[in-house]
């Protein structure tokens, strides 16, 4: 019988594989190694053009890749189930392209230049798709979106399971907008919309509650099978909440924030009686409430102590707590919350202003084993509090930032979670000795690290962190607003050769050319130079960059460096010709945060390039509380006495 | 097949060396053996992944070897795991690397490695 290998002596070289083996690992890459992979030889080379006509995933998100690339990128794949494309140099002319019956999954980010036409294709296309993610459609000036073209999305694809619409939705006409949603698949179960105004969202929900209806013409419910909705609205109201907790009779996860552009009145806020109403069919696992102070300095003034003791009282279920601007809310009220979810795994509270260490005093004996916790702006809180959360020994992700008042004693509580992933701790009051305590264990578990702000750190917290570990997990690390860092911290760093993803090195006066040098010549292993790992590095305001460490940011330096942050108008020439000589490379050179925005509530996660003191917190004590009394009056009366 | 007793001689592999075989039986017998329990599922998930990943810790040649073997033999789980480990090995590098960490010969003209790398250029500026 003939032998494929006669000697056994088997494939000694990865191009000697047979091509069906080589499609199944390079159909694992992502595009920009699939390219890479591409470009080392004519096997490959081959090989990989034919892949890309059958690949189930296609993903491009690092760049907004121009009609030009995309196209030889993406030849007609009747086997595509999975798509994500960053569309910012994209328009309807590329709809053709990126529209195709066969997918599941499509994800098309920055849409800012299509028009609605978008939406009605995939709604002709796509009918089996079951997730769809679609980002600022229609912005741009002259675009336009209507609502026939949601009319013929929702109706087309039957088999919808999972909608986010991230884009204002309020310019579509009310009265037929409701109306549209009867279209809607049956099967849909999950709906994020990027911004609505709260009345629409009552208006569509309100036939849920069966009010005004007449024995011999029952209206079917509007999106029943809903079971997760996250919405981004003008004002939470006690009105739209009521109607969304009693017409949706399946919801499992809510996450409701608003901004408010004016201060809002009684009838258009949150109170206790709106809390009250909260999970009325018993089903709900995911709570989160968030005010945002993005126009305007406010919280939920008419929420107190009470509303959260009645919120406790339908929270045996619930799995993860996220309260943001429930500035009067003390001790009690959030102390109740724990005691009644036992299943709790994650808690999030923001300008929690009045929670002290009291409330996690005996957080030890309960059952709760929390794997998210994060405290933001909570500045009463001390290393007690921490050392007592530390009992949770699961904890995969500790957000502690701007908390002020936490040490060393805290980071000695935190060495013993060798699960940790995510560990913030801009702000606080941690020394060089404190970082050692993540060693060895903890920060050889971390993914992301950040002592953002941490003021008395100074060059000997690198060698804390690193010296004498491999750390092979790091993959984001931010160094920024460090008075004290300077190069020699820097060089140490590109010594440990921690393959990096993320390094920012925000206003670090301290910060200049060496450091850069270091970072380029970078050998990760012996495998990977230049400072290859690298996709984002933020040097905004560092002090001592100058002209020189251009000549570093150029090729072949920092061959995957996606988002580059720079002081623009020093050098500007230098930046404008670097920009031109690697197209690809986003460079913000005003000070904006890097980074492709996440959608899981983290967005707004570094806008405020944060000072010592709170200003939310200032303005509170600097006493608006003549007012507040009053209105918690109002809100109490409109309480419903319990059943 | 086995069940009509064709197999009472062993059955031949003549695409496998046993030095390979040897160790797909060991990958075979561990994964065959470790339990699915519920309540401890994270220790033993995070303990199997960390005997895979000591246990592919081998040259490249039995690595490809490992895959050739995985497809022969039909072992889906084994061929995943191996196709995954050689596609770590090559995201995120330029050409040039990926070109040494498998030994592969640039056979492009001057010419075509131009028009080639103009067109991927943006993958790894």
């Amino acid at each position: 019988m003939a032998t494929r290998f006669e000697n056994n002596r088997g494939v000694e070289s990865l191009d000697l594989l047979p091509s069906a083996l080589l499609a199944t690992i390079i159909a694992k890459l992502d595009v920009a190694s699939i390219c890479s992979c591409a470009s080392t030889c004519k096997t490959f080379n081959a090989c990989i053009s034919q892949i890309l006509s059958f690949i189930p995933t296609f993903q491009l998100i690092e760049i907004a890749p121009s009609m030009d690339l995309l196209r030889p990128l993406m030849p007609p794949n009747p086997y595509l189930r999975s798509l994500k494309v960053d569309c910012n140099r994209l328009d309807d002319s590329a709809i053709q392209t990126l529209v195709n019956p066969s997918l599941h999954e499509l994800c098309l980010l920055n849409c800012s230049d299509f028009s609605g036409k978008l939406l009605s294709e995939i709604g002709g296309m796509c009918k089996n798709l079951r997730s769809l993610c679609l980002g600022s459609v229609a912005e741009n000036r002259g675009r336009a979106i209507h609502t026939s073209d949601l009319e013929e999305l929702l109706g087309g694809c039957a088999q919808l399971e999972a909608l986010n619409l991230m884009f204002d939705v309020s310019l579509f006409l009310r009265h037929n907008f409701a109306r549209v949603w009867t279209l809607a698949s049956e099967k849909l179960t999950s709906l994020e919309i990027g911004y609505i105004s709260s009345i629409m969202v009552t208006e569509l929900l309100s036939p849920n509650l069966g009010l005004h209806q007449s024995p011999n013409h029952i209206r079917p419910s509007i999106l029943p099978s809903i079971q997760k909705l996250c919405l981004s609205v003008d004002y939470i109201t006690d009105t739209m909440v009521n109607t969304i907790s009693r017409g949706l009779v399946s919801l499992i996860y809510l996450d409701l924030r608003d901004a408010p552009l004016i201060e809002p009145s009684v009838t258009l806020d949150l109170t206790n009686a709106g809390l009250q109403q909260i999970n009325q069919h018993g089903k709900l696992k995911h709570l989160s409430l968030i005010r945002s102070q993005e126009y305007l300095f406010t919280y939920f003034r008419r929420v107190n102590d009470l509303g959260l003791l009645l919120l406790a009282d339908n929270c045996a279920n619930m799995e993860s707590i996220c309260l943001g601007g429930f500035c009067r809310v003390t001790d009690s009220g959030f102390k109740t919350i724990f005691h009644s979810c036992s299943k709790l795994l994650k808690l999030k509270v923001s300008h929690g202003i009045q929670l002290t260490d009291l409330v996690f005093h005996d957080i030890s004996a309960t059952s709760l084993s929390l794997l998210h916790v994060s405290l933001r702006w909570c500045n009463l809180l001390t290393n007690q509090a921490v050392a007592n959360l530390a009992c949770n020994k699961d904890l995969k992700i500790l957000d502690l930032r701007c908390c002020r008042n936490l040490g060393d004693e805290a980071l000695r509580a935190i060495r013993n979670l060798t699960r940790l992933k995510v560990l913030l701790l801009d702000g606080s009051d941690i020394s060089d000795m404190g970082l050692s305590f993540l060693k060895p264990r903890v920060i050889q578990s971390l993914v992301s690290l950040s002592v953002r702000g941490c003021k008395r750190l100074t060059d000997k917290c690198i060698s804390a962190l690193f010296d004498g570990c491999s750390v092979t997990e790091l993959q984001e690390l931010d160094l920024s607003n460090l008075p004290n860092l300077s190069d020699n911290g820097v060089l140490f760093l590109a010594k440990c050769r921690i393959p990096l993803l993320e390094l920012r090195m925000r206003q670090c006066p301290l910060i200049g050319d060496t450091s850069i040098m270091a970072l380029a010549s970078m050998l990760v292993d012996e495998e990977r130079w230049h400072g290859n790992s690298l996709r984002l590095l933020d040097l905004f305001n560092c002090g001592g960059i100058t002209q020189l460490s251009f000549r570093w940011l150029k090729k072949p330096y920092f061959p995957r460096l996606r988002w580059l942050g720079v002081t623009g108008c020093v050098n500007r020439d230098m930046v404008d010709a670097l920009a031109r000589s690697r197209p690809f490379l986003h460079v913000a050179c005003h000070g904006e945060e890097l980074g492709a925005e996440q959608w899981d509530g983290s967005v707004g996660l570094y806008t405020l390039d944060h000072d010592e003191v709170d200003e939310l917190e200032q303005w509170l004590q600097e006493g608006e509380g003549d007012t507040d009394d009053e209105e918690m009056g109002d809100a109490e009366n409109n309480v419903e006495p319990m059943e | 097949m086995i069940e009509d007793n064709c197999a009472y001689n062993g059955i031949p592999l003549p695409n496998v060396t046993s030095k390979i075989l040897s160790k797909v039986i060991d990958y075979c017998k561990k994964h065959v053996e470790t339990p699915k329990l519920d309540e401890c599922a994270t220790t033993v998930d995070d303990e199997l992944k960390a005997w895979d990943a000591d246990f592919f810790k081998v040259d490249q040649a039995t690595l490809f070897d490992l895959i050739l073997a995985a497809n022969y033999l039909n072992i889906k789980s084994l061929l995943d795991l191996t196709c995954q480990i050689v596609a770590d090995m090559i995201e995120g590098k330029t050409p040039e690397e990926i070109r040494k960490t498998f030994n592969i010969k640039n056979d492009f003209t001057p010419e075509e490695e131009d028009e080639v790398s103009g067109e991927n250029q943006w993958a790894f500026e």
